[in-house]
């Protein structure tokens, strides 16, 4: 268990360098966020438009996860990069050496890595969570069970993240899942009402 | 080649990896008995630092990267004592 022991300082301390742990959690937050506000407003989409059909709903919604995916990836990818390039530059400037070799460069270069990958998957799974039941849509009697049932997980799942954030604020659990799953509902109302 | 027994260093360094961080790796080169830390400026991102070192035979080489390892700089030598003992430097008229 060495080597785990190595890996567990390693991180840690290029966590100190970096503050891979506090970027990674907001990136987490605000993606997952986004990612199943959206796939909300492609389900109810669907539902407002009559579309019946399970398999339609799978791969519209997935063809969603993959887009906000490879978008978060690419995008945090190349911003973090830049970003950590012109600090890890200004800083050598200021102690006149070159740090990309130094343990602050690998740190850097793996925090990059590591927001990137935060980035593209927390859209992605979040979305992909609140389309489970369309897999089942077997199951039900009629595919809008399906849908209130894939909502019902978007919801869910945006209890999940406000409860995330209370305890990251140490603030207050319930208003915290309350304010995430209000967003929510008033995206869902919103789309009802304009498709009505 | 005579052993080096001591070694003064201006240094200047992010504040990250702290010196905390960089003492304690100093002190597990081979070679080396003790280090010293101690910031005596302070500036926006970075701080300078002055190193002591001591021990039965150091290496340079092994300090100076990995002080350039944890991000540092070495300005200056200020001290250097080899030999087979630790001597201060003489006084004289002029101190």
């Amino acid at each position: 268990m060495r080597w785990f022991e190595d890996l567990r300082q390693r991180i840690r301390a290029y966590d100190n360098l970096t503050n891979i742990g506090e970027i990674a959690r907001r990136y987490f937050v605000m993606n997952a966020f986004d990612g199943v506000l959206t796939i909300i407003g492609v389900l109810m989409g669907n539902l407002t438009a009559g579309v019946e059909r399970a398999d339609i709903v799978i791969s519209t919604g997935l063809a969603t996860c993959i887009a906000m995916g490879v978008s978060g990836l690419w995008g945090a990818y190349l911003t973090e990069a830049a970003e950590r390039k012109r600090d890890l530059t200004e800083l050598g400037r200021q102690t006149l050496t070159d740090l990309n070799q130094s343990r602050i460069g690998r740190a850097s270069r793996t925090a990059v890595v590591v927001v990137a990958l935060v980035d593209g998957l927390a859209p992605f799974l979040a979305a992909v969570v609140v389309l489970i039941p369309f897999f089942a849509a077997g199951l039900f009697p009629v595919i809008t069970w399906a849908y209130y049932a894939g909502l019902g997980m978007a919801l869910l799942t945006l209890v999940g993240l406000g409860l995330f954030l209370g305890r990251i604020s140490r603030g207050n659990l319930i208003l915290s899942g309350v304010k995430t799953v209000l967003a929510g509902l008033v995206s869902m109302l919103i789309i009802f009402l304009v498709g009505a | 080649m005579g052993k080096i027994r001591r070694l003064v260093l201006d240094t200047l360094k992010p504040y990250e990896p702290s010196i905390i961080d960089i003492a304690s790796q100093l002190s597990e080169l081979p070679g080396i008995s003790a280090v010293n830390i101690s910031i005596y400026e302070i500036d926006r991102r970075v701080e300078n630092a002055k190193i002591t070192i001591e021990g039965e035979d150091i290496s340079y080489p092994l300090v100076e990267a990995l002080i350039g390892e944890m991000g540092g700089a070495i300005h200056s030598i200020d001290e250097v004592v080899a030999g087979t003992k630790i001597i201060e430097d003489a006084a004289t008229l002029q101190d």
